[in-house]
């Protein structure tokens, strides 16, 4: 089982205080990594800083990412360290080609993450454009995908202003595993929804990470979803504001 | 009591997209009876669609009811003309859920609260200012009487609209979910600001999908599922029996429901682990005490918890269509 990411050490900080210090995320194929702390801890830029999306400044003060099985040996972090925004600027450049294919993205609250304009079908479109194969029937890929995550062939051609949330929610699902990604981030999944649809939505989307054979990196506040599904949990705590 | 209402029903209609198309009718409330009592914090729990929110909307008279009967400390409510309303209104107050909508982005915190105070018209404008100093402070945010909204956090934006209401020393407050957005420790220090400041005899409605708030602030816990309370219970004396109410209060306990909820008969029957018999498909359960704090509408529970003939709650509420 070849590790996805090896985050070591890691080190953002403002020019006022630290956001997040010294955090080692590992995070493996099939597994379920859970981030967990109150609000104002570093979950969500830690997550970020996964996918080397890093837009604080100064920013990344220290610390090493690995993509293992992008490349063995590469430390993505070690030409950023100390160097601000510009640095962090030309990491994003290059790592584009990770983003929304090696790892995928599920923001949270869907309903506003999905574009209002575009057919829930065409932006599904646009993220299986992102596969190096592009399959030989969109249409029937679409809508086998679809079927993964509960929605039926119908919702290809609706808005998201035309579904629920929790179809929303699925519908954003959806986007995040049509590119056949190694690894999903899911950003607060559970957000606003009742805790029966709640706990729906996290059964999903861990199964179908599971079929799929990618990881999952699940940041919530919701103690009790961790301590069921997480293989893994790595805690943060809020920084301190130290004067300077 | 501050609120009596009696076999609420409303009924949506909802037009297709051609006006000659069918006029569907959606069943939005069928019959629910709903009791606050002076001081009492009374919860609306239930998934999205259940109906809780419409039957909120009702008993301020923001939406009419197609029928049944609501009773506001005392006086009839439901068909009052918006003039005859219209005195009584400051006494019955909405939390929304939305606050960043309902601020104005131009007034700061302490604006809008000297405008609540003004518009009562009991006191000078200086004295009006002081006292809306006073609550803000009292609410947390003493730090904050000069901010804008755009300039507040989600939490202080919310305690912001909890003192335009509290202003009022309202009888009724009514709040849909009013930490909704909000990160856990932002829910508490708003739910303490309300309730920690709510007028002495004062009832209030809170209308929640988190099980966690409601099990903590209420009196009563009223279930709500397909347009109909199938469960009412006091959670200190209690225990959830109703299957759906324990998959409500414990999603993790139970398999999840897979099934639409059935027209006919007990709207969950289809999903139920303990459905009793064929009557479970067919009639519609009705509430049935199994003691002063605790109703509950099924079938296969009150054969088994109560063996002599159960004293019916409500006589409307069962009967089947």
């Amino acid at each position: 089982m070849s590790q996805l990411i090896e985050l070591r050490d890691l080190w953002i900080a403002t020019h006022q205080r630290d956001l997040v210090k010294g955090i080692d995320v590992d995070i493996f194929p099939e597994q379920v990594t859970a981030l967990c702390g109150p609000s104002g801890s570093g979950k969500s830029l830690t997550a970020r800083a996964m996918m080397s999306v890093l837009d604080v400044a100064p920013g990344l003060r220290g610390g090493h990412l690995r993509y293992p099985t992008i490349d063995s040996k590469k430390d993505w972090f070690a030409d950023v360290v100390g160097k601000g925004m510009s640095g962090q600027m030309r990491l994003l450049k290059q790592t584009r080609h990770l983003r929304g294919h090696f790892i995928t993205y599920s923001p949270q609250s869907a309903s506003s993450a999905l574009n209002p304009g575009r057919t829930i079908g065409r932006q599904m479109e646009l993220a299986i454009a992102r596969r190096p194969n592009p399959p030989t029937s969109l249409s029937k890929e679409i809508v086998r995908i679809l079927g993964q995550v509960g929605l039926d062939r119908a919702s290809v051609a609706a808005l998201p202003g035309e579904l629920s949330g929790g179809m929303c929610q699925r519908a954003a699902l959806a986007i995040a595993i049509a590119p056949n990604p190694d690894l999903v981030i899911a950003d607060e999944p559970e957000t606003g929804l009742d805790p029966v649809l709640r706990r729906a939505v996290i059964e999903l989307l861990v199964s179908v990470v599971r079929q799929n054979g990618a990881g999952l990196v699940l940041i919530s506040h919701h103690e009790d979803t961790v301590d069921r599904i997480a293989d893994a949990v790595v805690r943060l705590k809020p920084q301190v504001m130290e004067a300077k | 009591m501050i609120v009596d209402v009696k076999n609420l029903v409303k009924t949506f209609e909802q037009r297709g997209i051609f006006p000659w198309s069918p006029i569907r009718q959606v069943k939005a409330v069928q019959g629910v009876d709903v009791q606050v009592a002076p001081g009492e914090i009374v919860a609306l729990v239930g998934q999205s669609g259940s109906g809780k929110t419409t039957v909120s909307r009702m008993i301020l008279g923001l939406e009419e009811p197609t029928s049944g009967e609501i009773w506001l400390n005392g006086q009839r409510w439901d068909g009052l003309s918006e003039a005859q309303r219209r005195p009584l209104r400051s006494k019955f107050q909405y939390v929304p859920q939305d606050s960043m909508s309902a601020l104005n982005p131009q007034q700061t915190a302490l604006e809008h609260i000297t405008e609540t105070y003004k518009v009562l018209g009991e006191q000078s404008a200086s004295e009006a200012k002081q006292s809306a100093k006073n609550l803000l402070v009292s609410l947390g945010l003493s730090e904050r009487l000069h901010a804008l909204p755009r300039e507040m956090s989600g939490g202080e934006q919310r305690r912001v609209t909890l003192a335009r209401v509290l202003a009022l020393n309202p009888k009724l407050i009514v709040a849909d979910e009013p930490t909704s957005g909000l990160d856990p420790e932002r829910r508490d220090s708003v739910l303490e600001a309300l309730f920690g400041n709510l007028p002495k005899g004062a009832g209030c409605i809170l209308v929640t999908h988190d099980m966690a708030e409601a099990k903590q602030w209420c009196n009563r816990i009223y279930v709500m599922l397909a347009g109909r309370a199938i469960e009412i219970l006091d959670l200190e004396k209690d225990v959830p029996q109703h299957p759906y109410a324990k998959l409500l209060f414990d999603p993790w306990g139970a398999p999840l429901p897979e099934k639409e909820l059935s027209k006919v008969g007990c709207p969950f029957h289809s999903n139920c682990p303990i459905v009793l018999h064929s009557k479970c498909a067919q009639t519609l359960p009705t509430l049935q005490s199994l003691s002063d704090s605790h109703s509950i509408s099924c079938h296969a529970l009150y054969t088994t918890s109560n063996n002599t003939e159960p004293e019916s709650v409500s006589p409307h509420a069962g009967e089947t269509p």
